[in-house]
């Protein structure tokens, strides 16, 4: 991993957040829809979505329910709580604050 | 984490700490398929079958570190190690069963003591008397100033403010009453009654009767005094043998008979006084002595009231000062007497300690009760310490594993803590029994009568107690131990050597001290009051009890009716002296074994206000030799004094007087100037009696010649031969003369016999507290020596070897020991003194022997104490030094 574990970690806990936001999703479709739309920045195994997704669960961001899929499976789909709708709206402001006071500094010129 | 969040996490986390295993499969599950589902899209993408699999499979990373991870982020720290220690406190209270055991007893009887105590004390001092809405119920008390002597004082009220107030007010319904002693014929015994107004039970919120039906608005009606009775529910099981039919028979109360109307449930109230309930417009019938509806300016009604609704405590007030102070106007205006009076009014919620004047000394009373108690409690807990102690030393090398892993200080004393929780709720919980049995097993001893009848129920505020006992126990007897652990010496602990954990000759020897401390004064409380009941049968007072009777007399000897009264007294003597066995009979001012306000007597020639208190007792001529009291100088009272211009200038004194008024001088022949300025010559000194306080000489007393022209006062009648036929004789005389007239003639040593009976049961109650007390220092004594004792094995073991022999190491041992149960003493009369001076000062109207400074107590006590704590030490001391030095040294 080139990055420090923990910013990956926030970073996975915004974007987990930010899909389940749009639909409820089981692991796997989450795990695919990660890598569609990260491409290659985020380089993670993809088992480790899952000690993230039940840190998620436990702080009661999201919740999840066994519910059944295509040809008679069934998988546990996870899906954005109040709490966890309230704390991605604080997060994506925190990270635009942050990421717009870095990208200004490293904006900078020297003179 | 914010409120909301852990509303909402708290169940989840609860979850998992339950269902542990059922999440794990979960957990499983959901991998599975994530790999499943990898597999399938691989083999889709056209991999071969082993392919697709080790291709999901590294995708995926490392499953078991994973669970472990996503394991981690379910478990709760907190929770999960508080989880482990109460499992760990159960497994060692299985592992040392006996010591926990006596541990739980101990607390479980602490605990269980104080909250049963409390309870009862909660029922009776703390809680309203109402049930029913407890917050729209007021007592009413006026405090009334403007007395010439600048003192406020709380009274009660007259039946004109009862009715100013009854009539005016819009936001209290208000009810009243007085009790009133009568004589329950049937039984031929005293009883107190209650004289109510009709709406009494309605107001205090009992709105049934058990059987029958209470009182109607017109049994209430003045000058009428409908003679109608509702009974409580312990009087008619107590006095009636619970006659189911007992609505509409005819009881007889002093005379007068009375119809029973119903029956008060017990239960329906806090706190129902037993007895007779009677309309308190009987009150003039039983009133021999006066009229208190004729006299509207004597307090007698005590006044509780219901808020109507919409009404605050606020509006009552300022309404019920409004009225009052237009009765005080009325009052000041009738020109009764110099009282200027002005009422404020005090409302509570009912209950006995929120009653302003006796306020102080419930508080008193409470400190005095729960005080010994907690002591009690204080000796389970020294129990509990020493078992914790010891076992805190036995895991030495445990905790000293769990420090080098890196446990801290808190959560080593967050084990200890929860151990000790452990224990002490396993006692908390078992004396909850007690809590419900002690109210009933104490109101048994002290009444039997009632006890069948009276319900104690735990509320919150007792179980609130009890919380706050348990708290207060976990903490106190986890102090030593946590201490102990943090002090512990690593190095030794994990090398494994014994006595590594030091506990510090100076923790044995305080809790040994504290222990003989409270037991001594538990142990002085009992000593005293088992003392009282034989001082008051063994008391010499210095007059005759066996052989004399008073006659109790309820005649109105007002102006209108002196002369009725005076016919009605001249009969009675002449009727009475006519009994076989009568000898004479005797008029006294004074009644023994009371105390009566002292009058103020000077000598000649001092100015009002510097003479000294001295009680006068205005006695017949015949008083002396009927009491059997002998002159020791000069001589006494004769027939031929009783002319009234001689017995306007005798008197006789006591030797406490003539030794205060005269010292050095002879007292015969001297003047005294009374309150009212009559100059009295002493005729003659008797030797003081033990009259006033049981077992004390009487302070300076000076005898007067009773007017014999007088009416009234307290009759005495001396006789010879056995009393019953005579006391019979006496009442029926009486009852003869007036049916109306119920009297129960008793000997001095009857009384002072059923003063010492109450006494007993009381005396009884805190002697089994006091045992149990007792017990509990003698185990933990014991605990504590043996403990020491076992410490010290191999510095004994060492002095052996170095030649002192067993019995100087035997010695010294029980020097020690002495020294400590010495200190214990001094510490437990420390403790003991000012609490003995604070029941002094509460019961200091009262004739029980109670002395600020009792050697006799504390002798016995200390006594006591001693011999049982050395019966104690003994053993453990004997085992010590009798162990073979070896074995004790190859461990080395």
């Amino acid at each position: 991993m080139s990055k420090p574990p923990d910013l990956v970690q926030g970073t996975l806990d915004l974007l987990v957040l930010k899909i389940l936001a749009l639909q409820p999703l089981h692991g796997w479709a989450l795990s695919q829809r990660l890598k569609q739309v990260s491409g290659d920045v985020l380089q993670v195994s993809d088992g480790s979505l899952y000690p993230a997704l039940h840190k998620l669960e436990q702080q009661g961001w999201i919740q999840s329910e066994w519910k059944p899929t295509e040809n008679n499976r069934r998988a546990k789909f996870y899906s954005l709580t109040r709490l966890g709708k309230q704390h991605l709206e604080q997060e994506a402001a925190n990270w635009e604050r942050i990421s717009t006071a870095i990208s200004d500094v490293l904006r900078l010129r020297e003179v | 984490m914010r409120f909301e969040n852990w509303l909402y996490t708290l169940p989840l986390r609860l979850r998992t700490l339950i269902r542990g295993n059922r999440m794990n499969a979960d957990l499983n599950e959901e991998l599975r398929d994530h790999i499943d589902r990898q597999i399938e899209e691989n083999l889709a993408r056209g991999m071969d079958k082993e392919e697709a699999r080790l291709a999901a499979l590294r995708a995926f990373g490392n499953l078991v570190t994973l669970r472990e991870q996503t394991h981690e982020t379910w478990t709760w720290a907190p929770v999960e190690h508080l989880w482990q220690d109460i499992l760990y406190a159960f497994r060692s209270l299985r592992r040392a069963p006996l010591p926990s055991a006596v541990a739980i007893i101990a607390l479980s009887l602490g605990i269980g003591l104080n909250t049963g105590v409390f309870t009862l004390l909660n029922a009776i001092f703390l809680k309203p008397p109402t049930l029913k809405d407890p917050r729209s119920f007021v007592q009413l008390f006026p405090q009334y100033s403007g007395w010439f002597t600048g003192a406020d004082q709380y009274s009660s009220f007259t039946s004109e403010d009862f009715d100013a107030i009854r009539t005016h007010s819009h936001a209290l319904d208000v009810a009243a009453w007085q009790r009133f002693p009568v004589l329950f014929e049937q039984e031929n015994k005293p009883i107190s009654t209650m004289q109510v107004t009709c709406n009494y039970f309605h107001v205090l919120g009992v709105d049934r009767a058990r059987m029958g039906r209470f009182f109607a608005e017109t049994e209430c009606a003045h000058g009428v005094g409908a003679q109608v009775a509702v009974l409580s529910e312990a009087f008619w099981k107590s006095q009636l043998g619970a006659d189911p039919r007992i609505v509409g028979k005819t009881i007889h109360l002093s005379g007068m008979p009375v119809v029973v109307i119903g029956i008060a449930p017990s239960d329906a109230a806090n706190f129902i006084v037993g007895g007779v309930f009677l309309p308190y417009t009987l009150e003039p019938q039983f009133d021999h002595a006066r009229n208190l509806f004729a006299s509207p300016d004597t307090p007698w009604l005590s006044m509780i009231g219901r808020l109507r609704p919409g009404f605050t405590r606020a509006d009552v007030k300022a309404e019920l000062s409004t009225i009052m102070s237009r009765q005080d106007r009325a009052y000041v205006e009738r020109k009764i007497s110099a009282f200027n009076r002005r009422t404020s009014l005090v409302l509570t919620n009912g209950s006995f300690i929120e009653n302003p004047a006796a306020h102080t000394n419930v508080i008193g009373l409470m400190a005095l009760i729960l005080g010994p108690l907690s002591l009690i409690l204080l000796l389970a807990c020294s129990n509990v310490t020493m078992l914790f102690l010891s076992r805190t030393i036995a895991r030495s090398s445990e905790i000293a594993v769990r420090v080098t892993l890196g446990a801290g200080r808190s959560r080593l004393a967050g084990m200890l803590l929860i151990e000790s929780l452990f224990i002490v709720s396993i006692g908390g919980a078992l004396s909850v029994i007690l809590a419900y049995r002690v109210p009933l097993l104490i109101m048994n001893i002290a009444d039997p009568s009632e006890a069948n009848t009276a319900v104690f129920r735990p509320d919150w505020q007792v179980f609130g107690y009890l919380a706050v006992l348990v708290a207060a126990a976990t903490v106190i007897s986890s102090l030593m131990p946590i201490r102990a652990a943090w002090k512990l010496d690593l190095i030794t602990a994990l090398k494994g050597r014994e006595g590594a954990a030091t506990v510090r000759s100076r923790t044995t020897n305080g809790l040994i001290v504290v222990q003989i401390a409270l037991s001594f004064v538990l142990t002085c409380a009992a000593v005293m009051f088992g003392r009282i009941p034989g001082l008051i049968r063994g008391v010499n007072p210095g007059f005759e009890t066996h052989q004399i009777v008073a006659v109790p007399l309820d005649v109105d000897t007002s102006p209108s009716n002196r002369d009725k009264a005076i016919v009605f007294y001249r009969t009675l003597e002449s009727k009475i002296l006519a009994i076989p066995g009568a000898q004479s009979l005797a008029y006294a001012s004074l009644q023994p074994f009371s105390q009566a306000p002292p009058s103020e007597i000077r000598l000649p020639g001092q100015a009002k206000g510097s003479g000294q208190p001295t009680s006068v007792d205005d006695v017949s001529s015949s008083f002396f030799s009927a009491f059997d009291i002998r002159a020791s100088q000069g001589r006494l009272f004769s027939a031929t004094d009783v002319n009234v211009t001689r017995a306007d200038s005798v008197a006789v004194i006591s030797q406490a007087f003539a030794r205060q008024f005269w010292p050095d001088n002879d007292p015969l022949g001297k003047v005294v100037v009374m309150p009212d300025d009559r100059h009295l010559t002493v005729l003659g000194v008797v030797a003081d009696t033990r009259s006033e306080r049981f077992g004390a000489l009487d302070g300076p007393r000076i005898y007067t010649l009773r007017d014999p022209s007088e009416v009234g006062g307290n009759l005495y009648v001396r006789f010879a031969g056995s009393a019953k036929p005579l006391e019979n004789a006496i009442r029926d005389t009486v009852k003869g003369m007036d049916p109306t007239l119920i009297v129960t003639p008793e000997t001095m040593w009857e009384s002072l016999e059923a003063g010492a009976e109450s006494l007993t049961s009381l005396a009884k109650i805190i002697l089994i507290m006091a045992s149990i007390a007792l017990l509990m220092a003698v185990t933990g004594v014991y605990s504590v020596l043996s403990f020491s004792m076992n410490q010290r094995r191999r510095e004994f073991g060492i002095k052996m070897v170095l030649g002192a022999s067993r019995v100087s190491i035997f010695r010294s041992v029980l020097f020690h020991t002495t020294r400590n149960i010495g200190a214990g003493l001094i510490c437990g009369f420390a403790l003991a003194e000012p609490a003995l001076l604070l029941f002094n000062r509460l019961l200091s109207h009262s004739p029980l022997p109670i002395n600020r400074f009792d050697l006799t107590v504390f002798g016995s006590s200390a006594l006591l104490l001693t011999t049982v704590s050395l019966i104690a030490l003994y053993l453990p001391a004997y085992r010590a030094t009798h162990t073979d030095p070896m074995r004790v040294l190859r461990t080395e």
